[in-house]
């Protein structure tokens, strides 16, 4: 059957049920309205879906579909219940979508309602809409993977996209252009979120320049779609034109101005593009420097790869792959193209042909015309994304914590091996990597954990992370059965020599139950506490596990991070800065604990925590064998306690806990 | 016409049903549903069934129910069967009413009445104990000409009076006897093992005659039937209506609906199980109402009273060679592991042209689950709609074999 002979015949059998919901009298309507309502469940899932139930809201209140429940009376509802709704699960999740959307024909007064104005509902929808942003993204917080089936973040995703097309939006500018700020001070190198929620204010909002919050607003369109002065009004090709008719001087100028646009939120317009091309074309370059806002490093970078980047530019930087300039400028603050087997790497994938389920992959995770840009390109300016922003790289709405984490390690200190991995992946749609002297190649092994790829992911996370996946799964396989943590062995194969030998965990797969958790969190002090560890700063990042907790501080699962340094920060506390693949910076572990991701010393793309707060959240680390355990018996067992109790009274509830000594 | 119907029994969609009709009734049931039929206004009288005493016994219900008129007595389950019985024979004057429904209420007495009115059953016998049992087995084993190092022959045990499948064990061997049977489950009724496939009817019967009859297909006991039958059982139906007259003939059966079930074999002998005269489980009749889009649970309520007319009867009942269109199927569908957190509804069924709908609810939290009995505890059913009867057999078994719960 077609989707669309299916659909219609959904619809059909929604009627049918909807007919006997409304014609059984009240003996045996909870009986019906369960059937009705678990077939609302399955349409909800489609944009399509929720139109049909959005032109029926009314039909369905009018029949009683909300009698007996907590949705009865829409005035009495409270929009800061709608998200622990939502994540609960049908069917109070299916009647939370039935009464936003019976809220939105209020606001929109296609319904009456006694004890609620369209005003009022209006105002209560925004609220939720602000709230639930995650969803309207449909780039959920692992907390909310962990608690929701496909199907329910798929049903509210698809609700609010649809509410937040419908209503009006001018009672949330400020959380709105807070949100926005929030995004881009991580510097993601997917851009999508921003970039979707710039475009749903374009349509929806007119910003009033007196008024300081629009103002915000205003700036965030401009680096879209006005970066400069000149680009108002026009389209790339008008601006293309403009540019022709330009002095030198005219133009550094518009390349500077051009720069500090991109610079402002690390987002980059289509007209840059276009004026980057159009410098090296025309032989201005010179002033590429300027037009990617570069310091003085950066200058002394750029004139000694000129004519290496100045080809790069010209064969990957086109308009709808422009973000990838942003990617550049960062890379020219660093060492990497110095490297001759970088820039040999990258050249070698100009040549390559890449795999048509590798390409199908890599044309997914954009929405750009296809003839506009080829998946080479794509390919090649998401490399120059990651190289430069090594810390933006997120695993989406993908359960794939370990992969991410290891692209982004391997950009920073194994750039030349993310290349070469790329350049067999994207070839041959597989890869090959050794466990304990034996191969484990991902076309040979079973199933990885992610079965439907998200594809709102860069196109190097796409060609790689599929097949990351089964590698990982096959060598946690393997490795499983030793009555220890696999991951001890997994980590340094599958990321490489530079993560330490030692490995800790607090869990014990002998006795199921946490065993000597302070001596856990001494080994771990002493490995990175600056002031019990020597004074040494961390070198490498080190993968981490770690519990992820509710806001309640209920256990809720694991999640994979790396923690990057340890240092004071401006309050001159020690603090975690660690990349989590999936921040977005508003998260709740509960007692108190918030990852924060901006204005406590964080570069972008890190989050942070006291350091004390992110060890009663770890149960695995690795550490040197040699360094840490001489520092152990230095810690002070108040600085223990205090971590032990955090672990304790949270996830701690979950497990067994045994104080017997262990040998570290 | 019937002055006033007492339905013996709580349930609601009869409820519903009636209150669509307009025709007086009145509940009895237990006292535990008074304050809902209050609430909602639904004439009730206060019974506790499962009392016999000088002040709890069908003569005292009688007086009870004088003051609404009632002058039909309608069995909705099982246990009121010979309430009901005792009631009908005193508004009827016939107390062979109250005998025949004891009919319904012994297995064995049941088998010997179809017996002696020249039904084909199988061999039966009422085991008092494991021994008897294993005695019965054996004699079976003989009967069948069992040579040393075959299996025997296959027993079943069922409790005289339960609804369905409560209490139903199949008994493989010797063995299977000490590790299946409960002390409990004494006296009982033995019976060989019957081959073939098993279906029931749902005739509603007036005036001791068929005016029509609805046959299920079981799929597989307990767990999935649909309606109308499939091509196989449609092509044996005269046979199996000739057989369904003689058993009412056979019983004596004047008024209501009689649920039967009958087994045919490849050699086209068909055999009979046992048979029920209330509201069959496994929705039986939901999906005979919508099958043949008529009101099931009126018709079954109505074909009890002895004054209906001949109007009334062709209106409110399909014609008798009615063959409907679509098929209507179901599958119960029970949890497949002893601890379940969450109800997965899989993608494919989602996407089946044959779905309806289902009524499965999640579980609150981890939960545990217990043995399953007869037709009861399971926690939802799935519908199906379909043209093809072959299709909707697949669909029953691939579904029943779905874990729903994890």
């Amino acid at each position: 059957m077609t989707e669309e002979a299916l659909l219609k015949q959904s619809h059909q059998i929604f009627d049918e049920l909807f007919t006997e919901f409304r014609e059984a009298t009240k003996l045996t309507k909870p009986g019906k309205a369960q059937k009705l309502i678990n077939r609302i469940d399955m349409i909800a899932g489609t944009s399509a879906g929720i139109e049909m139930l959005y032109d029926k809201i009314d039909e369905l209140e009018a029949a009683g579909i909300f009698e007996e429940t907590a949705w009865i009376d829409p005035s009495k509802l409270v929009s800061g219940l709608v998200q622990g709704t939502i994540k609960s699960g049908h069917p109070n999740s299916t009647y939370e979508l039935l009464s936003e959307l019976r809220i939105l024909a209020i606001a929109r007064e296609r319904i009456k309602h006694p004890h609620l104005s369209g005003a009022n509902a209006s105002d209560f929808l925004q609220e939720v809409v602000v709230s639930n942003l995650e969803f309207f993204y449909n780039d959920p917080m692992e907390e909310t993977r962990l608690m929701m089936s496909k199907h329910e973040l798929q049903k509210a995703n698809v609700l609010f996209g649809f509410i937040a097309q419908k209503i009006e939006l001018n009672g949330i500018k400020k959380k709105l252009a807070d949100e926005l700020e929030l995004i881009c001070l991580q510097r993601p190198v997917v851009t999508e979120k921003q970039r979707k929620l710039i475009v749903l204010i374009r349509k929806r909002i007119k910003p009033d320049p007196g008024n300081p919050d629009d103002r915000k607003l205003l700036e965030f369109q401009y680096a879209l779609y006005r970066p400069t002065l000149s680009t108002e009004g026009k389209d790339t090709d008008s601006y293309k034109v403009f540019l022709e008719s330009l002095d030198v001087d005219q133009l550094e100028a518009e390349a500077w101005e051009m720069g500090e646009s991109m610079q402002k939120f690390g987002l980059v317009s289509r007209f840059h593009a276009v004026l980057l091309r159009l410098l090296v074309e025309k032989n201005h370059k010179e002033l590429v420097p300027t037009c990617l806002s570069l310091s003085e490093t950066g200058r002394v970078k750029w004139l000694k790869h000129e004519a290496f980047i100045a080809d790069l530019i010209q064969r990957v930087i086109v308009p709808y792959n422009e973000q990838c300039i942003y990617g550049l400028a960062n890379i020219l603050e660093t060492d990497i193209f110095s490297r001759e087997v970088i820039r040999t790497g990258i050249s070698n994938l100009f040549s390559i042909r890449i795999n048509p389920a590798v390409e199908e992959r890599i044309l997914k995770t954009t929405r750009a015309p296809r003839d506009q840009v080829s998946s080479q390109q794509y390919l090649i300016g998401s490399l120059i994304r990651i190289l430069g922003q090594p810390l933006g790289v997120r695993q989406g709405n993908n359960p794939t914590c370990q992969s991410a984490r290891g692209i982004s390690m391997w950009s920073q200190f194994a750039p030349a091996r993310l290349i070469n991995m790329l350049q067999t992946a994207a070839v041959h749609n597989d890869l090959a990597l050794r466990f304990e002297d034996r191969e484990v190649k991902s076309s040979e092994t079973g199933k990885g954990l992610v079965q439907t790829l998200d594809y709102n992911l860069d196109a190097v996370s796409v060609t790689l992370v599929p097949l990351l996946d089964k590698i990982y799964n096959e060598m946690m396989i393997r490795a499983s059965g030793r009555g220890e943590d696999p991951h001890k062995w997994v980590n340094p194969a599958l990321y490489g020599q530079w993560i330490q030998v030692g490995f800790a965990s607090a869990y014990d797969y002998l006795s199921n139950a946490i065993v000597d958790f302070d001596g856990f969190t001494r080994i771990f002090y002493a490995m990175c506490h600056p002031e019990y560890n020597g004074g040494y700063r961390l070198v490498y990042p080190n993968p981490v596990g770690i519990y992820i907790t509710s806001s309640q501080g209920e256990m809720l699962g694991f999640h994979a991070i790396s923690l990057l340094r340890v240092e004071q920060d401006p309050e001159g506390n020690y603090r975690a800065y660690f990349l989590n693949p999936n921040s977005e910076g508003r998260q709740d572990w509960g007692q108190n604990i918030r990852p924060s991701v901006f204005g406590m010393g964080e570069r972008y793309g890190e989050s942070s925590l006291p350091l004390h707060e992110f060890a009663s959240r770890i149960y695995a680390f690795h550490y040197n064998s040699l360094e840490a355990p001489r520092f152990v018996d230095d810690i002070p067992a108040a600085a223990v306690k205090e971590v032990k109790d955090l672990a304790k009274n949270s996830w701690g509830k979950s497990y067994v806990w045994i104080e017997t000594k262990k040998k570290w | 016409m019937a002055k006033c119907f007492a339905l013996l029994g709580w349930s609601l969609p009869v409820i519903e049903s009636m209150q669509k009709l307009g025709k007086p009734y009145v509940v009895v049931s237990f006292p535990d549903f008074e304050q809902y039929a209050k609430e909602n206004e639904i004439p009730f009288v206060s019974y506790r069934f499962d009392e016999w005493s000088d002040s709890s016994n069908a003569m005292d219900l009688l007086e009870q129910l004088k003051p609404w008129n009632a002058d039909v007595a309608v069995p909705l389950f099982e246990e009121t069967v010979e309430w009901a019985g005792a009631l009908n024979s005193i508004y009827r004057d016939d107390p062979r009413v109250f005998n025949r429904a004891f009919l319904f209420r012994n297995k064995a007495m049941m088998k010997r009445k179809a017996l002696i009115g020249g039904l084909r059953v199988g061999l039966f016998e009422e085991v008092y104990n494991k021994e008897g049992v294993k005695s019965f087995m054996k004699r079976l084993n003989e009967a069948n000409l069992q040579v040393q190092g075959e299996e025997d022959s296959w027993v079943h045990i069922k409790p005289f009076a339960a609804a369905g499948t409560v209490g139903h064990r199949l008994l493989r061997s010797i063995s299977d006897v000490d590790e299946k049977c409960q002390d409990e489950d004494f006296p009982c009724l033995a019976e060989s093992h019957l081959p073939g496939i098993e279906f029931s009817c749902e005739a509603f019967i007036h005036g001791g005659k068929i005016r029509f009859l609805n046959i299920t297909e079981y799929v597989k006991l307990g767990y999935s039937n649909f309606i109308p039958e499939g091509h196989h059982l449609h092509s044996r139906r005269e046979r199996i209506l000739t057989e369904m007259q003689k058993l009412v003939d056979i019983f004596g059966i004047e008024y209501g609906m009689i649920h039967p079930e009958w087994f045919l074999t490849e050699k086209d002998e068909l055999s009979f199980g046992e048979v029920a005269c209330r509201i069959p489980g496994g929705h039986i009749l939901e999906l005979a109402g919508k099958a043949y889009n008529f009101d099931s649970l009126a018709a079954f309520v109505q074909c009890h009273d002895p004054n209906l007319s001949e109007e009334e009867l062709n209106e409110i009942l399909p014609p008798l060679n009615a063959r409907p269109e679509q098929f209507y199927g179901n599958v119960m569908i029970y949890p497949r592991k002893h601890e379940i957190s969450k109800l997965e509804i899989p993608e494919e069924l989602k996407e089946e042209p044959y779905f309806l709908d289902h009524n499965l609810v999640p579980p609150l939290s981890t939960q545990k689950i217990s043995d399953r009995s007869g037709f009861g505890n399971h926690f939802g059913t799935i519908n199906f709609k379909g043209p093809d009867p072959d299709r909707m057999t697949e669909l029953l078994i691939h579904y029943e074999n779905v874990d729903f719960y994890h």
